[in-house]
């Protein structure tokens, strides 16, 4: 079974980087999205191979049906196809500048793999849903309501946003 | 050589295969019935011409439909135009798997099946958006624009009707949630959570677009909507999701609230599909008896009544679970 497993994970990290780089390298913002799509899909994967498929679930409900609808929603709204910043050809220092900017994040990422392998490979038991629940309403209650206050702030600096951009009109 | 396959896997395998076979002849037959629904409430005969009532229409469709030429309007986005019907086809198989036919006869038994349906009903959304944006005409883009402001919208009361339920019996499972309702009709879950019976109906109404809320291809006004520009089997995968994600709206309904396959009698796989059946008859006739609501009608009636009404009815679920 571990041949399979092996397996598994290659694939859904092999749509997980193709979908990323679409996203990063398309001309069109829409199939930016689409590759950014593919990327949740990859990842809900990985959840469901790490025996979590509550998370698995959750994230095609929230990211795929929700979050990606709404940025396509925006990205509709604003007309992206034609002569924005985002559409002047992309400069050698700018690949640079990207290139950095995202190797950073994943050597960090890969220097703490290495430092502190994982403890075990065996299969993870899959945590019952009320385990989750009361899990995230006794011992995690503070970090969940502090995820919460972050969504409060975002979603007021967005209403913030636009009250300031129908002043100026 | 039977040995190293998992049992499970072949389960899976001649799950999917009967899966694809119920779906292929729902969509038949619901095209007949729809047509000729339609014929006889608008007080016309409706298809008579192919086969004795007209009853190979259907077929003669399909031919016609496999027949056609697939067309890219100029402009449009090839990979984009034609990932969307794909889109939207794909994820109907997977939504049959959790469905609780009879008391075994269910593909996969998954402890999270409601959510696994919801989380892939969403994919549908995307796929009349990617349709409705890549085709380069504006009743497309029109009706995209108006698909996603309706099913965002009214996913929320679904979901909060589909929370009662499970609230109720702690569980995510349908089968679960089947066998804990009663044989007799009272003892199902419509009469104890009628208003969100009520809710999920007229939502599920609104996510499979169909009329009175549809809008996205309000044929009266955006010719076809988000397929204007779709020939052939491109129209014909949308239309065949369409109809199969009515067949999943219905049959969730028939577990959620209408006791699955559980009936006065002998339980069985029957009268899970005399349930799916009349809810899907219900879906038909209303969509030939009522007009289509405008669309700051519909957004009303969603965030005005409905999301209210199901947060309350939310809220009165668990408060009387918490006090009995």
């Amino acid at each position: 079974m571990e041949i399979l497993a092996k397996l598994a994970f290659t694939i859904y990290a092999v749509i997980i980087l193709g979908g990323g780089l679409v996203a990063v390298s398309a001309k069109s913002l829409v199939r930016s999205l689409v590759g950014l799509i593919v990327t949740f899909f990859g990842v809900s994967g990985m959840y469901l191979l790490l025996n979590t498929p509550f998370l698995a679930f959750m994230q095609m409900l929230i990211y795929v049906g929700a979050v990606c609808v709404l940025v396509f929603f925006a990205v509709m709204l604003t007309r992206a196809d034609g002569q924005g910043e985002e559409a002047a050809p992309i400069t050698a220092k700018r690949r640079l500048y990207a290139l950095a900017a995202g190797l950073l994040p994943a050597g960090g990422l890969a220097l703490v793999l290495v430092k502190h392998p994982g403890i075990s490979k065996i299969l993870p038991e899959e945590v019952p849903l009320p385990a989750l629940g009361s899990g995230l309403l006794e011992q995690y209650s503070l970090n969940f309501e502090l995820i919460s206050l972050v969504l409060l702030v975002a979603m007021s600096g967005a209403v913030l946003l636009t009250w300031e951009r129908k002043e100026k009109k | 050589m039977l040995s190293i396959i998992p049992p499970e896997l072949i389960r899976i395998v001649v799950g999917m295969v009967a899966v694809m076979a119920f779906v292929a002849i729902n969509v038949l037959v619901l095209v007949y019935a729809e047509r000729k629904g339609a014929g006889h409430i608008q007080r016309r005969p409706g298809p008579y011409e192919v086969g004795p009532h007209g009853i190979l229409q259907p077929l003669a469709d399909a031919g016609k439909l496999m027949g056609k030429q697939l067309l890219t309007p100029i402009g449009a986005d090839p990979i984009l135009y034609w990932l969307a019907p794909i889109l939207s086809f794909l994820p109907v198989l997977l939504l049959f798997v959790p469905m609780p036919f009879g008391p075994v006869l269910t593909v996969q038994e998954v402890n999270l099946g409601l959510l696994l349906i919801l989380a892939f009903a969403g994919i549908n959304v995307l796929a009349t958006l990617l349709a409705g944006w890549s085709s380069n005409n504006k009743f497309g883009l029109l009706g995209a624009a108006r698909a996603v402001s309706q099913s965002v919208a009214y996913e929320i009361p679904l979901l909060l009707c589909v929370l009662c339920i499970a609230f109720q019996y702690g569980s995510l499972n349908l089968s679960t949630i089947v066998e804990a309702q009663g044989s007799w009709p009272w003892q199902w879950n419509f009469v104890c959570q009628p208003l969100a019976f009520l809710i999920f109906l007229v939502s599920s109404f609104a996510e499979t677009n169909r009329a009175p809320f549809d809008l996205p291809e309000a044929e009266s006004e955006l010719t076809a909507g988000f397929h204007t520009e779709y020939s052939g089997m491109g129209f014909g995968l949308f239309f065949m999701a369409e109809y199969a994600n009515m067949v999943v709206v219905s049959g969730v309904c028939a577990a959620l609230f209408l006791g699955g396959w559980k009936g006065p009698g002998i339980d069985g796989v029957w009268w899970f599909l005399i349930k799916v059946y009349a809810l899907l008859g219900l879906i038909i006739w209303v969509r030939w008896t009522y007009p289509r609501v405008r669309f700051d009608q519909l957004l009303n009636l969603n965030w005005k009544w409905l999301l209210p009404l199901a947060t309350l009815n939310l809220l009165a679920t668990v408060f009387l679970m918490k006090v009995f």
